[in-house]
């Protein structure tokens, strides 16, 4: 038998009713508990950054900038890391140890994470993408001066992207540690709809070089924009992430009702 | 029987289930990725009404939006047979960069919504998914339907753009209203001289540039349906590695 913690519950279960009680778990509550807390998230930042961008934002030299953006930036910076290394050594604790031995009930409960998973990563995307990027253009055409940090920089590549990385990675992890098709090998699709977008983060390090000493407007669409473009593309990616789910959900499916 | 019917309800639920949850990430994904990679490739022709003009824009904006309707229609119509993802993905496009405008540009940045409007591209879209359907044939699809895509993006917006393009004098210069709107509205961060607009060359035919343009449009489109197919259906194959 499997032997991580959703596999108890399932057995609690089952023993006490399995035709009352469905045989696979699904945690609808679970499933809006984390949009709607990255979505509120997000918008309390946004709400600030309405407030304070314009009003004690747009000169990192500033003393009212180190209180009101940097203490938010360092807090951000810590935050994001302690997170990332808790998703990853919790996942990793709590992997499948005995992968040939988990039930069809069991794994499709476990897709059922798995999207949940996929949804605050690929919310996430969306939060990044179109509001923060765009807020980040918005920014640069009212400015007079661009300063090492700006309030949309401390948005876009310290809050959102590190948020990325982290749904991303959770991702990616949940995926290889309890579902045995992905136990020993990486599925392709999925790599690259993750690794691109991840990879926007160190594209942000050619982005600031380039704009400090080659390119100093702020055309979205110059070239130098355009190593974004092509990792943001590898989110392509998750429509092959999408079929492999929609069939090999629909296996289990047939499997589990059989069964039940 | 009642037992079989319960096993049924019960498949029924469970797929429904994966439906209703992966039509939530779809959104969020395709939503998202569209307005990022449209933001960063050709952002600026969208973002501002004095960038609409009759040379960049019915190529640029329009060939690069291609790139993630036709990538996602490869595992829709391989996979599902589903003909609406062209229209899904431009519909989904279309309400969130309304959303990103009103809240980046109107709200935070100050620009009039007048100035800061995106491009129609949902009757594109329903013509390449009617040719899908009609045809049956991705080439054919590519060939007509992607053409089309390209060829249309001015008459489709011709509506919003028209009272932008009429001409005024302004301090003794002619202008269209909607670069009079540019040089009201300073940004700073995209001076006129980097502004991409109605750049050619003495011999440019005077009065067909649009018609120039979009026939070119077209062509271009119809390549990058093809790409872009070909990419969503190499990344739809269900490939694995044993290490990355």
């Amino acid at each position: 038998m499997s032997t991580t913690a959703d596999t108890l519950v399932l057995e609690k279960e089952s023993s006490v009713d399995a035709r009352a009680t469905r045989p696979v778990k699904i945690n609808w509550g679970a499933f809006f508990k984390v949009i709607i807390g990255i979505s509120l998230g997000y918008l309390a930042f946004r709400v600030y950054m309405q407030k304070y961008a314009f009003s004690v934002g747009l000169d990192s030299f500033e003393p009212e900038f180190a209180i009101y953006w940097m203490r938010l930036f360092y807090a951000q910076i810590v935050v994001a890391a302690l997170t990332l290394i808790g998703v990853v050594v919790y996942l990793w604790q709590t992997r499948e140890r005995s992968p040939t031995t988990v039930t069809a009930e069991v794994e499709l409960s476990r897709y059922f994470k798995w999207i949940t998973w996929l949804a605050a990563y690929t919310l996430v995307v969306f939060i990044t993408g179109a509001l923060g990027a765009e807020s980040d253009a918005a920014w640069h055409q009212v400015v007079i001066r661009d300063t090492d940090f700006t309030p949309t920089h401390i948005e876009l590549f310290y809050f959102c992207i590190p948020a990325l990385i982290i749904t991303g990675v959770g991702s990616f992890l949940y995926a290889k540690t309890r579902l045995p098709m992905h136990n020993d090998k990486v599925f392709v699709a999925l790599g690259v709809a993750i690794g691109g977008p991840i990879l926007i983060m160190p594209n942000v390090g050619y982005n600031e070089w380039g704009h400090t000493f080659f390119y100093a407007e702020e055309v979205f669409n110059a070239s130098i924009h355009w190593g974004f473009s092509g990792l943001g593309l590898a989110l392509l990616g998750l429509g092959g992430v999408i079929v492999h789910i929609v069939h090999r959900t629909t296996q289990l499916i047939d499997v589990v009702s059989a069964r039940a | 029987m009642a037992a079989s019917q319960d096993r049924l309800r019960l498949a029924r639920y469970y797929e429904r289930t994966v439906d209703v949850m992966l039509l939530t990430l779809i959104i969020f994904a395709v939503a998202g990725a569209t307005i990022f990679v449209m933001s960063v490739t050709i952002g600026d022709w969208e973002f501002w009404a004095d960038w609409k003009d009759r040379r960049y824009w019915p190529l640029a904006p329009v060939a690069a939006l291609l790139v993630f309707p036709a990538g996602i229609s490869a595992a829709f119509w391989q996979r599902f047979r589903l003909p609406i993802s062209c229209t899904a993905v431009v519909l989904l496009y279309t309400v969130f960069r309304w959303v990103s405008s009103y809240i980046n540009f109107h709200l935070f940045g100050g620009y009039p919504m007048s100035f800061v409007w995106p491009s129609v591209f949902i009757p594109l879209a329903i013509v390449i998914d009617c040719s899908l359907v009609i045809t049956r044939s991705v080439f054919l699809t590519g060939l007509g339907g992607a053409f089309l895509w390209g060829l249309l993006v001015y008459p489709a917006n011709w509506p919003l753009l028209a009272a932008f393009h009429e001409p005024l004098t302004y301090n003794g210069e002619m202008l269209t209203t909607a670069d009079l709107m540019g040089f009201q509205y300073i940004r700073t961060g995209l001076p006129e001289y980097v502004r991409v607009v109605e750049r050619s060359v003495l011999r440019t035919f005077g009065d067909a540039v649009t018609p120039l343009t979009a026939v070119f449009a077209g062509f271009v489109c119809t390549l990058v349906f093809y790409v872009s197919w070909i990419a969503g259906s190499l990344l739809n194959n269900q490939a694995w590695v044993k290490k990355v």
